[in-house]
């Protein structure tokens, strides 16, 4: 555990929010985001948006999926090209 | 059997024969041709046992690695190119330069990302937008702007509002509005899980102008769901939430 926590103010917690929220920071950091979340509920709630924001994003990602013409297509490039599936 | 006289030459009657034109340079002359010869066809390749298991396990890495990845790679095609048909000739020639060059793929590390980068590659080559772009890198600023526009959203309702309704929709459309380069930073950390330096490589950026990008389009999306929530006719009229 970083030994050397600064309590932080709101901009700074702001500025650092999403990068909190997508874990892209160091130890130190996250820790100081976090500790500011645990006393701000102002922040608190900004964070609670964000993450139900991505939360939401990610299931974009089911919600396409790749038409089955695509992958035979494909698979008949690449065996013109000499790939075998066996 | 009368075999007819010509330009070839004679012929040794020895039952079924393999004809070979004049053309070929394996044709050694009229009459000259030795019994039980083997002639080699010109160009095909000269298989031995080690060459026909090189291309096997080549084929069966490729498979097993790179073959998987077809949907994410579509679905990251779809979102440069907003067109299922283009995406399919992105995802196309994605396959076939990554087959061509899979010699060239490190086995073990991360075939998904080598992927993306080469789909990025193709779809730029296609745009011919290969251009360099001075960005500001303000990820700082976007993030602030969200923060104060959200809280803007708490004052009025629609927050609140939208905490009772799935995102996903309205998220979809506001995601297919962006415009590049902010679409694809969205798409790659959001949407197919990237962290901020996979989608650096994957783009060609470094990592602040990933950030900036992505933090101004969830800001975009933000602001986007905030008009969709009025524009639906959610927005109560409360007491409280004084737009003073």
């Amino acid at each position: 555990m970083p030994d050397n926590i600064r309590a932080i103010d709101c901009q700074n917690a702001v500025r650092q929010l999403w990068d909190y929220l997508d874990a892209e920071l160091d130890d130190q950091r996250m820790t100081e985001v976090k500790q500011h979340l645990d006393t701000c509920r102002h922040c608190l709630e900004h964070a609670e948006f964000g993450q139900r924001f991505i939360q939401a994003l990610k299931r974009v990602r089911d919600r396409h999926v790749m038409p089955s013409a695509v992958r035979s297509q494909v698979i008949a490039v690449l065996s013109a090209a000499g790939f075998s599936a066996e | 059997m009368n075999i007819p006289r010509n330009s070839i030459g004679t012929w040794n009657r020895r039952g079924p024969a393999v004809l070979l034109s004049a053309a070929s340079p394996y044709h050694t002359g009229p009459g000259h041709r030795m019994r039980g010869t083997v002639y080699p066809i010109p160009g095909l390749m000269k298989q031995t046992a080690d060459g026909r298991d090189d291309e096997r396990a080549k084929d069966e890495s490729f498979a097993r690695d790179a073959i998987p990845w077809m949907d994410d790679v579509y679905r990251f095609a779809l979102s440069l190119t907003r067109d299922p048909s283009d995406a399919q000739d992105i995802v196309q020639e994605t396959y076939l330069r990554a087959y061509r060059s899979w010699h060239t793929f490190d086995p073990g590390s991360d075939c998904r990302r080598w992927l993306f980068t080469i789909c990025r590659n193709a779809f730029l080559r296609s745009r011919q937008q290969n251009r360099l772009e001075v960005e500001v890198d303000d990820g700082d600023a976007e993030a602030i702007a969200a923060a104060r526009e959200h809280r803007a959203m708490i004052e009025d309702g629609t927050d609140r509002l939208l905490a009772s309704v799935d995102l996903g929709p309205a998220l979809d459309s506001a995601l297919a509005g962006l415009d590049e380069p902010f679409r694809s930073a969205v798409q790659l950390v959001d949407v197919e899980d990237q962290s901020y330096e996979a989608a650096a490589e994957i783009l060609g950026v470094p990592i602040g102008t990933v950030r900036s990008r992505l933090f101004r389009a969830r800001r975009q999306m933000q602001q986007r769901l905030r008009v969709h929530a009025m524009d639906a006719g959610l927005r109560s009229v409360s007491g409280e939430g004084e737009n003073a």
